[in-house]
């Protein structure tokens, strides 16, 4: 460019910012939107690129951004020390637990996931999976459905066949025809989606693939035909629910929100939607560093810190409150994730940290990313009318959990209770809780409000304790199995039964001192004995917590429909509660008649 | 329609008149509306991207008859047939049941064929059906012809309407005419339990949630 020009494209660029300036803001002008401030994307997008309906506040966290800063040099040169920090991960575990600095999530969710390695030992196979998807994939259709509809709201996702979008339907529709037997299930979108944030599409795609198919996650078994995993782990929930939290249990239960309505999403989704999103990152940090024992833990751990909450709710508040309120929560995240780690702690001492691993009905059957062509039948996506055997098991399941509950709460209805207890006050419910692990006995010790405090745990155990050393008033037990031989429901929980893997509990009805209460305080008058209540044939083998088997429906009992059998259950090793006495290990009390007729 | 006022009424709630509630279950292809009429009847909105429902939403509404105010605890399911498995724990012991199709999807209206035959054979015998004919302002693309959809309803009992949650079309109406026909008497009790479906409430703990109806 000679002088001359130069100075022609001085002089013509002066003129344009002139006239841009002479012309201010009337009609016509060209202004960029990124240089106006009523480019509202600024102010409404969140630091995680969520577009929201309002300006979002300044939020003053300049400190925050100074720890974040700070962090990042930390993380990076353990980035370096990767090999160490992954042979002993007590720090890298405790930074985990701090929070993955935002900008280094997707290096480091990368790194736990092992990609790297992945990719390098499938060079290749993505690609061809995808053009395998574009041809044949039978999930087109649903995948297109859900990708026109997941994260709108994010800057990434918000244009209709923008990038993302692209990626967000390529890794998905490979994935359909890299795992078969999955193809593509609800729920998937959300967490391929939460990927592309941090990764790119290569990359989400054998992260996917590691979040389903590693032993450590293994979320194949929730998101095949039938759920098995799901069930599994509502179970878990339930056992967990009722040793730690019976008081809240017993709430929801009684209006009608059972752990089956309100942990699908939870664990299909390891929480996206269902906790505010930045600490839906903070669970997932820990979810990729620890594996699927932070599912469990997490739930337990959101519904002891929003227990006082919902104890004060009825149906239609507490499930507001589960699917709305909690994703708003204002709560400190370092506080949640501090008390996860407690509550992961206090679960592993109760032995009930992790349900087990998958059991092979939940794990892949067929090879990986082999090209099968799909039947007409899945061409032209026609429906079987008919539920598989798989399908028939998850839904027996569902509405047996559903029936156990209501038939628990009838129960409770109809025993015998102090005048004018109710579910808040100081009561002590008696009768037999002869349902599966869904029920056991630990709520009926909740005469006390305080009782679903982990803290109170202690004075639980030595309610127990007491119990075997106590005069048991065995007439009081007779009362108590006579009030609920009038109960029809019975047969049906006597097959249940041998599903169960938890003792039971009888807590006779109260005797007049007990009704006094005694917050905290453990009463020698309070029997506890577990009863296994089991039909008499076959005998219960003793299961292992992952290895339950397929739950089946009762069917009536044809002989013996009457009676009751209660024996001490020395067979649940697992679970049994040991009995200990002035620091002695006392033998558990044996019934030696283990019949007793209701009639 | 059925009788009223004979079932138990508080002596000082008569001027709030009775409140039955009722379990109402959305089933339905995927992406045919459900949680959009959902949204629409309850909070009256329309999302253009509304989310796809995983397992399944809870959401309350009431609307008034008369001296009966009716209160649905809806059911939204997940339309993705995977989930299929899962529904009758959402229909089990439900009073009424709306089944969505997209009038401009004809595969969309053969499932929910399939839907009312399911629920003919395991829901509550008194479940009342309402087929809701959803995406009405797409008539242009209409697959489904309006004749047909009535005439299937009318050999199976079942209201039916179509509906547009974008314009909200025929939205209140369908809710409306499956209140009117649901019984409001004790004596009839679905499949439920005590804790599942349609109760009587004592009104004065009920009158908050009776506050957005028609006064």
């Amino acid at each position: 460019m000679n002088e001359e020009e130069l100075l022609i494209r001085a002089a013509e660029e002066r003129a344009i910012i002139v006239n841009k300036y002479a012309h201010g803001r009337e009609e016509g002008a060209q202004i960029d939107p990124w240089e106006d401030p009523q480019f509202e994307i600024y102010h409404v997008t969140d630091r995680y690129g969520f577009i929201h309906d309002e300006r979002i506040a300044q939020r003053n966290d300049k400190k925050q951004i100074q720890v974040e800063m700070e962090r990042e040099k930390k993380w990076l040169k353990m980035a370096k020390e990767w090999d160490h920090h992954k042979r002993s991960p007590e720090k890298l575990r405790r930074r985990v637990y701090k929070g993955i600095p935002d900008s280094l999530r997707g290096t480091f969710w990368s790194r736990l996931l092992n990609l790297e390695t992945i990719k390098q030992e499938q060079k290749g196979k993505y690609e061809e999976m995808r053009a395998i998807a574009w041809k044949w994939s039978p999930d087109i259709r649903q995948i297109d459905l859900d990708v026109n509809r997941t994260y709108r709201d994010h800057v990434m996702f918000r244009e209709r066949y923008g990038l993302k979008q692209q990626a967000l339907f390529n890794i998905l529709s490979a994935y359909s025809v890299y795992n078969r037997e999955i193809g593509y299930c609800q729920g998937m979108s959300q967490i391929a989606a939460l990927l592309l944030m941090y990764m790119n599409e290569e990359d989400a795609f054998w992260a996917l693939s590691a979040l389903i198919c590693d032993k450590k996650y293994c979320m194949h078994g929730f998101y095949i035909q039938g759920f098995p995993k799901l069930v599994r782990y509502q179970d878990h929930h339930d056992k967990i629910m009722n040793k730690f939290l019976p008081k809240l249990k017993k709430h929801l239960d009684r209006h009608g929100v059972d752990t089956g309505i309100y942990t699908l999403k939870w664990f299909f989704q390891c929480y996206l939607d269902r906790v505010p999103f930045r600490l839906a990152l903070r669970i997932w940090d820990a979810y990729l560093l620890d594996g699927e024992r932070v599912l469990i833990a997490v739930g337990y751990n959101l519904l002891k810190l929003h227990r006082q909450q919902l104890m004060r709710l009825g149906m239609d508040d507490i499930l507001t409150y589960l699917q709305i309120r909690m994703e708003r929560s204002e709560m400190d995240d370092d506080i949640v994730m501090e008390s996860l780690q407690r509550c992961m702690e206090e679960l592993k001492k109760a032995k009930l940290h992790y349900p087990g691993p998958s059991p092979p009905d939940e794990l892949p059957k067929m090879p990986f990313g082999t090209f099968t062509e799909p039947t007409f039948e899945q061409k032209v996506g026609r429906r079987t009318s008919e539920l598989t055997a798989l399908e028939r098991v998850a839904t027996e399941s569902v509405v047996l959990r559903r029936q156990q509950t209501e038939e628990q709460l009838e129960m409770d209805q109809l025993s015998p209770r102090p005048p004018g207890a109710t579910s808040n006050g100081h009561h002590r419910l008696s009768h037999i809780s002869g349902s599966d692990g869904g029920n056991l006995g630990g709520s009926k010790f909740s005469f006390d409000p305080s009782i679903d405090d982990a803290s109170s745990l202690v004075s639980r155990r030595s309610l127990a304790d007491t119990s075997v050393t106590s005069t048991a008033d065995l007439s009081v037990f007779s009362s108590v199995t006579r009030s609920h031989a009038q109960d029809n429901s019975l047969d049906t929980h006597s097959n249940v039964s041998d599903e169960s893997s938890g003792p039971r509990a009888i807590t006779p009805t109260a005797t007049p001192r007990a009704l006094t209460p005694q917050p905290s305080a453990p009463s020698p008058d309070v029997v506890r004995i577990y009863v296994p209540y089991s039909s008499p044939s076959p005998p219960s083998p003793c299961r292992q917590n992952g290895d339950l088997p397929p739950r089946s429906l009762p069917c009536p009992l044809t002989s013996d429909q009457n009676k009751l059998i209660i024996k001490v259950d020395n067979n649940s090793q697992e679970e049994q509660t040991p009995i200990v006495e002035h620091g002695h290990l006392v033998k558990p009390f044996q019934l030696n008649s283990p019949e007793i007729d209701l009639k | 329609m059925a009788n009223r006022g004979g079932a138990a009424q508080r002596p000082n709630s008569q001027t709030q008149g009775k409140i039955c509630q009722f379990k109402l279950v959305l089933l339905g292809e995927s992406a045919v509306g459900k949680s959009s009429l959902v949204l629409r009847f309850v909070k009256g909105q329309f999302h253009e991207y509304q989310e796809s429902t995983i397992g399944a939403a809870f959401l309350t509404q009431t609307v008034c008859l008369e001296d009966t105010t009716v209160k649905f605890e809806i059911w939204d399911t997940a339309g993705q047939e995977r989930y299929h498995s899962l529904a009758p724990m959402y229909y089990r012991g439900a009073q009424a049941a709306i089944i969505v199709y997209d009038i401009t999807n004809m595969d969309s209206f053969g499932r929910a064929k399939v839907w009312v035959k399911e629920l003919q054979r395991q829901a509550s015998p008194n479940i009342v059906i309402a087929l809701a004919g959803n995406k009405a302002d797409l008539a242009n693309s209409r697959a489904v012809e309006c004749d047909e959809a009535q005439a299937y309803a009318d050999e199976n009992g079942l209201l039916f309407m179509e509906t547009s949650a974008k314009t909200a079309k025929n939205v209140n109406e369908i809710f409306l005419a499956i209140a009117k026909k649901l019984p409001k008497n004790e004596q009839v009790s679905g499949a439920g339990s005590a804790n599942q479906g349609r109760r009587l409430v004592e009104s004065d703990s009920s009158a908050k949630t009776a506050g957005n109806c028609c006064k």
